[in-house]
């Protein structure tokens, strides 16, 4: 890319493309969002527009739009960014790359389809199963089938960003991966040997079922199958923010990443540790031994250090950028940092955020503890600061130097955009310290009506009333930062006839490729040591669970069709009572 | 990345290399983390377990 020329001017198609995914990525944010904050004030009873059976489909619309749709899209849009940018070439063909985002697109609209339609009676399709679609609970067909076809839209993707990295591969030989591509590469085989448990799960199991091809399922084998997934999802929506960190904070403190071989270290560790550890999430699910999960923590424990070693590597980049700026002492090189600029305020905040909640997943990682607060507000209040202000702050960020970056366009109200991300900060603090808080008393999760007559929370400091009221307030500040989040983004493409601050350079690493090994870069050894892994620690569990339940479980029937059965046995009960009364 | 070229920060004073680069401030940030996570299980501790009579036996 020649000096000065923005992303836009060296690769316009490419950049339109990008751009294409981050307008999925954003409209599906401004949905869920909106979901969002009915939750917030529906779940603490100061505003309820919807009933509370309704809950569900929100909830459901909630997760499925932020942490699939708004996260992929945006990733596969900085993947893309940082391949292209990266080896400095094109994709070998535009119309594949153009094939895969429109079977995304396709797929999240069928999905959204599938949600969306809950919220009428005209129309007979329903897919109230929340983003985790747990058997017995049973949604319309199109609501998997869409699933499908949106994954193997990010298979595609996969393949696409391999297949630019062979060809410059046979234009450059010998030479390094270079950094962005790396990390895009072992993300994209980390999701590769994850979501095969996800597909497994749907297109063996659940669609059948829900086509009823197939008239029973075993509920723990899917389960098992959606976490041997659902756990490495989270590291994709992580590692994009991780890129962003490693690759754009640096250069927006005004420093160098210090190490460019222990970021590829970091990476590696992902594709090995992220599958082998799902079943934490299942601790209190029967039919899986305790010396399983017991391996399963083991796992997870190993996994805080990439994230250690992130911290590490990101604070002594920002440090340099600091000291660089003219900045001294232990602690006051952090007031030399730019933080008037919005996308590195953004991103510092995110980490700190993410360095929080860190802890609490340590919590949720320990078998013993984690059975105090499974089930209950904590995970809500740990997801949101994880993938809700880790990822989704840290991408906002980004977009703010991204967006101009592939428009040639200036930022729209850079003062704004720090208010932004300031209130996206506030409202998570407000919101997930009455999670996290309401959890250790119990307050149950995915729950429209979490008070109960006759019984009250114990709440050690302050009262529920004030956990509700911290809630509802950091839903609504979220919701509004979200929107002056879109608001920017959509002055920012109008801003036609300007330019960007920044000229779209990203200096080198202090310490770069060439302090590390090769074998660093030889990704066949990772993917087999990571499928070793993965058959060390699920094979067995597996095997148990097909042994004890079968493939297809002991007869197990849908729910939605239990639920009408017995609001049907309700309803006529309830008829012929007020009968007998009047 | 693409762009080699060094582009300055423009509130760049000087330029410091790998070697000459000490990150203090870092070991200073992480200890303090480590110390406000130890207060965090602490407290994790006391919430939890002490905060908590024993779970009551029940004999059938």
């Amino acid at each position: 890319m020649p000096n000065g020329a923005t992303f836009a001017d060296a690769y316009p198609t490419q950049a339109r493309h990008i751009r294409a995914a981050f307008w999925a990525s954003f409209l599906s944010l401004g949905v869920g969002a909106f979901f969002g904050l009915i939750q917030a004030l529906h779940r603490t009873d100061i505003l309820r527009v919807i009933e509370s059976q309704t809950y569900y489909t929100v909830l459901t619309a909630h997760g499925v739009f932020l942490v699939i749709s708004f996260t992929i899209f945006f990733l596969v849009g900085v993947f893309q960014w940082a391949v292209t940018d990266s080896l400095e070439r094109p994709p070998v063909d535009m119309r594949f790359t153009w094939g895969w985002y429109g079977l995304m697109s396709l797929g999240a609209s069928l999905t959204a389809f599938a949600i969306l339609a809950g919220f009428t009676d005209s129309i007979d399709v329903r897919a109230n199963v929340l983003f985790t679609f747990y058997a017995p609970l049973q949604a319309h067909p199109l609501f998997y089938v869409g699933l499908v076809v949106f994954v193997v839209g990010t298979w595609l993707a996969g393949a696409d960003w391999f297949r630019s990295w062979l060809a410059w591969k046979g234009d450059n030989p010998g030479e390094r991966i270079p950094l962005p591509t790396f990390m895009v590469l072992t993300t994209m085989i980390m999701w590769y040997i994850s979501s095969i448990g996800v597909a497994v799960a749907i297109l063996a199991f659940i669609l059948p079922w829900s086509l009823e091809l197939t008239g029973s399922l075993n509920p723990t084998l899917t389960r098992t199958l959606f976490w041997y997934f659902g756990h490495p999802v989270v590291y994709f929506w992580l590692l994009p923010a991780y890129l962003l960190w490693y690759i754009l904070l640096p250069k927006l403190a005004g420093g160098r990443l210090f190490s460019d071989p222990l970021a590829r270290v970091v990476f590696i560790l992902f594709v090995l540790l992220s599958t082998p550890v799902g079943i934490h999430h299942q601790y209190l699910d029967p039919g899986i031994s305790e010396g399983f999960k017991f391996i399963a923590m083991t796992n997870t424990m190993f996994l805080l250090l990439p994230s250690l070693l992130t911290a590490f590597t990101i604070i002594a980049s920002m440090e340099h950028g600091a000291r660089q700026r003219g900045g001294e002492g232990y602690f006051n090189w952090l007031t030399a940092l730019p933080w008037r600029d919005p996308a590195f305020t953004g991103m510092a905040l995110a980490g700190m955020v993410f360095a929080f909640g860190g802890f609490t997943g340590i919590v949720n990682a320990g078998m013993n503890i984690n059975y105090l607060v499974h089930n209950t507000l904590w995970v809500p209040g740990h997801i949101h600061t994880q993938v809700g202000t880790a990822a989704a702050l840290t991408f906002m960020a980004g977009a703010y130097w991204l967006v101009p970056q592939l428009t040639g366009n200036r930022l729209v109200g850079r003062g704004l955009a720090l208010v932004q991300v300031v209130l996206w900060f506030v409202g998570i603090v407000f919101m997930t310290n009455s999670m996290y808080r309401g959890g250790l008393v119990g307050i149950p999760r995915r729950t429209a009506e979490p008070q109960y007559e006759g019984f009250e929370y114990e709440v050690a400091a302050g009262s529920v009333g004030e956990l509700n009221a911290q809630l509802a307030i950091g839903g609504t500040i979220l919701f509004v930062s979200a929107m002056l989040f879109l608001a920017l983004m959509v002055l920012t493409a109008f801003n036609g006839g300007t330019e960007p601050i920044d000229d779209g350079s990203i200096p080198p690493a202090l310490s770069g490729p060439e302090d590390s090994p090769a074998v660093l870069d030889n990704l066949k050894l990772w993917v087999a040591i990571a499928a070793v892994l993965v058959v060390i620690a699920y094979s067995f569990p597996l095997a148990s669970i097909v042994s004890r339940g079968g493939l297809f479980g002991p007869d197990i029937g849908p729910i939605p069709v239990a639920i009408d059965a017995a609001s049907t046995v309700a309803r006529t009960a309830l008829e012929a009572v007020s009968a007998v009364v009047r | 990345m693409s762009n080699v070229a060094r582009q300055e920060d423009p509130a760049s004073v000087e330029r410091i290399e790998h070697d000459e680069f000490d990150p203090v401030g870092t070991l200073a940030l992480i200890a303090f983390y480590f110390a406000v996570l130890v207060l965090l299980w602490l407290f994790t501790y006391f919430v939890e377990f002490l905060g908590n009579v024993p779970t009551p036996v029940v004999v059938a």
